[in-house]
């Protein structure tokens, strides 16, 4: 079951003037309902406009989006309801802090929303666990953290709303791995805790590998490749051929298959390929 | 090796709130040669731009000693116009490649530097040219600077620096806002840079790919210095990397699995074809392949 | 979108106005609003109307650019031709008459000289300045010109550097309000509803971040200009040179005619022929 679908949406930026860019062309995508999938592509492919379809902040000129089978234009004037149903957490979104204390910035979509004081409160307090946001923060300004900190809280902000579906455009860009792990693993938390579905943008390979179920690749505003993560990966070679890295792991699986070894399983990521030669190194062993 | 940078004992702390003096860089030592390519490589708040800084003197170390080109820097008669003469040595190229671009036509920004040098303009535009032509922006020379892809700018802020003739350049994150074509072309670059101009490279990141492609890792953690080597050095210690918040390419990672499994496979590999050849003879070596 | 507003872009280009000496064009611009503010006469308002036709030709800027750059400006449009319609009284007959409101021929012929007044003064301020001019040449050309003050202690340098710094981040800080206000919407702000006052403070949302982000901005600049050995203007040299070319004479030769045309046509006009209305 697909929890938000695309239905051949087209959209141009600047319609009308000598500047007009096709930034969609006829895109039709379904994310599957409870699991990450991976969006990818290069800058330009049409991967950001995408993002900003989901949650109603573009309209599409021609196409539908639905969510949960409805679509969201049908009451244009109700459109901010579907934002809280679909969260999205924008690219460096540190930059969108703005209130006195890390627990008012968190709250403020909950205000927006309406929730009542006490419950804004304890959900605020919520969220800030799943981005590794200690209570002592909570009453700091959000202009005296850390760089990484900040990111957490601006996620933390969009995660409040309790969305259903969570879209997130690059969230660990510029981090080190350890903070990578640390937002990448709280998002994973949020999901199982909420049963709720995750469209992750990244141009890491790595992380896509470790953490999606599907991939859905773009390519110059249109529909490059989509299916799981293993059926995706396993076309490394076309991706490649259209300028998009695939992990350095899956080379050495394809060099390795390339010489003649029969390496089989996930082989993209560096748990799957130790994996396959293990079991091949030990079937030998017993035989 | 002539030495170009050398800092002894340094240490620095930022003001935090009230008294709270934050440590960022305890006794640090080391010395970089000319012509070399060292990454400096460290998660967030590890002083590794607080290290580029100094060698730069955005900031100023509370104590230790800098020496750069033979220079000490850190002496109270150190002038004004030596700090100009070290700045044009020893260029800097940020993180964010829209603040440190002042014009917005490209090969007005790459005069900037030159200019504040009071140079003759025969002597701008030669530079000007040679600069942008270094970094492959030639055809771009009259473009705007706000059109241009983050790749594209980071490489006209780098001509920018090259305009001014330094012998060394500190990178200071400057890949960590690229998209992954955008990090090629800078790597590439600062690659050229070093093999065919032999200008010294100092890149701090904390992408791990592109550390393994210097001469030098240097990995810094907790404001000192953690390890110090070539990359072969440096990433075939996986445990003590993990323990330093960092990762290994995954080709030596796999590698270290296996050898973890008892197998007998090298630790110093990092790149696929290393790691493909050596798992290729292990398998022949028990008859796997055909 | 808020960056579809093209006044204050510069096309790079080729033609006539782009090779122009900025400096040139700088006095040229002060020129034609002389010239716009001389004319009296429909004939007049002709001529000086054809040539910025001419100009529009020789800048090689789309025609259709040029109606969009006028968008901002439609709302001064209308107040001021309703205002010149509406409450300039006149004599005679009313063309219009009702209620209290009597419109009459001159006020007609009053008010479409004053919008066209400043649809020509925005064109030709857009083509000669920013158009086909990049902000740097121009801040440079007033730099140039204004040279002879900084010998009175005023400081041209500091205000022509920072020009040039102001335009090369007003499209970044409009970018960035732009994806401020999505991020915002994304949170449930609403920015379009409820009275005055709420509506005022949905803008902090935005305001706060867009400030911080500018200061930010700022500081990182100046750090990155000093480590290009950036230290005032003294001492500075320039890559640009500005030379006076033919063209730059054949257009103030051209312009002086212009405005000869205009004073003589001031001066004789109501005399040849018997009608035109002056404002």
């Amino acid at each position: 079951m697909d929890i938000l679908t695309l239905n051949h949406v087209s959209y141009t930026y600047g319609r009308g003037t000598p500047f007009c860019v096709d930034a969609l062309r006829d895109v039709s995508v379904g994310f599957e309902k409870g699991k990450i999938t991976g969006l990818i592509g290069h800058t330009g492919s049409g991967k950001s406009t995408l993002v900003q379809m989901l949650n109603g902040l573009l309209k599409p000129d021609e196409g539908q989006v639905l969510l949960d089978g409805a679509d969201i234009w049908e009451k244009p004037k109700e459109i901010r309801s579907v934002r809280f149903r679909v969260g999205l957490v924008m690219q460096y979104p540190e930059y969108q802090l703005f209130d006195e204390t890390v627990r008012a910035d968190i709250g403020f979509a909950l205000r927006n929303m309406g929730t009542p004081k006490e419950e804004i409160d304890e959900r605020v307090r919520e969220v800030a666990g799943f981005v590794g946001i200690g209570e002592d923060l909570l009453n700091k300004s959000p202009f005296d953290l850390s760089g990484g900190q900040k990111r957490r809280v601006a996620i933390a902000g969009v995660l409040a709303m309790q969305p259903e579906v969570l879209v997130l455009d690059e969230p660990a860009a510029g981090l080190d791995p350890r903070g990578r792990r640390e937002i990448l693993g709280g998002l994973c938390k949020y999901r199982e805790k909420n049963h709720a579905s995750i469209i992750l943008v990244s141009h890491s390979m790595e992380d896509m590998a470790a953490y999606c179920d599907n991939v859905v690749v773009m390519r110059g505003a249109e529909l490059f490749a989509q299916g799981t993560t293993v059926e995706v990966f396993a076309r490394a070679e076309e991706l490649q051929k259209v300028g998009l890295d695939t992990p350095q792991i899956s080379h050495v699986a394809a060099k390795l298959r390339e010489a003649g070894i029969p390496l089989e399983g996930e082989l993209y990521t560096v748990d799957g390929v130790a994996e396959a030669v293990l079991k091949l190194l030990r079937g030998e062993g017993k035989a | 090796m002539k030495e170009l940078i050398r800092c002894e004992h340094l240490s620095f702390s930022y003001e935090g709130e009230g008294s709270n003096v934050i440590p960022a860089l305890r006794d640090v030592s080391l010395s970089v040669g000319a012509g070399e390519y060292v990454a400096v490589l460290g998660h967030n708040g590890s002083g590794k731009s607080t290290l580029a800084k100094l060698l730069n003197l955005i900031l100023t170390p509370k104590s230790g000693k800098i020496v750069i080109g033979g220079r000490e820097v850190t002496t109270p008669d150190f002038t004004e116009d030596d700090l100009f003469d070290i700045r044009r040595k020893v260029g800097m190229v940020f993180q964010n490649p829209d603040n440190q671009m002042v014009a917005t036509i490209v090969e007005e920004d790459v005069a900037f530097g030159p200019e504040n040098l009071g140079l003759p303009r025969e002597e701008l535009r030669r530079r000007v040219d040679d600069a942008l032509e270094t970094v492959g922006m030639t055809a771009y020379a009259q473009h705007s600077t706000h059109k241009l892809s983050g790749g594209q700018k980071q490489r006209v802020a780098i001509a920018g620096i090259i305009a001014m003739m330094p012998e060394c350049i500190i990178f200071d994150e400057s890949t960590a806002m690229l998209d992954p074509m955008g990090r090629h072309e800078v790597m590439d670059t600062i690659e050229h840079l070093n093999r065919d101009r032999g200008i010294t490279i100092l890149h701090i990141t904390h992408y791990m790919d592109e550390a393994a492609r210097a001469d030098r890792v240097v990995v810094m953690n907790d404001g000192s210095i953690a390890m110090d080597g070539t990359p072969r050095e440096v990433f075939s210690q996986v445990e003590r990397m993990r323990a330093l918040g960092l990762e290994v390419p995954q080709a030596t990672e796999l590698l270290y699995r296996l050898r973890r499994e008892g197998y007998d496979l090298p630790a110093d590999c990092l790149t696929a074809e290393e790691c493909a050849a050596a798992l290729k003879e292990l398998f022949s070596s028990r008859n796997i392949a055909e | 979108m808020i960056s579809d507003i093209t006044l204050g872009q510069f096309f790079p280009g080729k033609s006539l106005l782009h090779r122009m000496d900025p400096r040139v064009k700088v006095l040229l611009a002060i020129a034609f609003i002389v010239a716009i503010f001389l004319c009296k006469y429909v004939l007049t308002y002709a001529l000086i109307l054809l040539f910025t036709l001419f100009l529009i030709a020789v800048s090689g800027i789309p025609f259709s650019t040029i109606l969009k750059s006028l968008k901002p400006i439609l709302f001064i449009l209308v107040i001021t031709t309703v205002i010149n319609l509406l409450f300039t009284g006149g004599e005679g007959e009313p063309l219009f008459s009702w209620w209290k409101i009597r419109i009459y021929e001159v006020s007609l012929w009053r008010a479409g000289f004053m919008a066209l007044r400043v649809v020509l003064l925005v064109i030709a301020a857009s083509l000669f300045l920013t158009y086909t001019t990049s902000p740097i040449a121009l801040t440079d050309a007033i730099e140039s010109l204004l040279k002879p003050l900084s010998y009175l202690k005023v400081p041209v340098h500091e205000f022509a550097m920072m020009m040039t710094i102001a335009l090369r981040f007003i499209p970044i800080l409009i970018e960035e309000t732009e994806k401020i206000m999505n991020a915002q919407k994304s949170r449930g702000a609403d920015l379009s509803s409820g009275g005055l006052i709420r509506r005022v403070r949905a803008l902090i949302p935005i305001i706060v971040p867009l400030f911080i982000s500018a200061f930010q901005r700022a500081f990182d600049l100046a750090t990155a200009m000093e480590c290009r050995c950036y230290r005032g203007g003294n001492g500075r040299t320039k890559l640009r040179c500005y030379k006076i070319h033919f063209i730059d004479v054949f257009m103030l030769l051209l312009f002086s005619v212009l405005i000869a045309a205009i004073c003589l046509g001031n001066r004789y006009l109501p005399g040849i022929v018997g009608w035109g209305y002056s404002l």
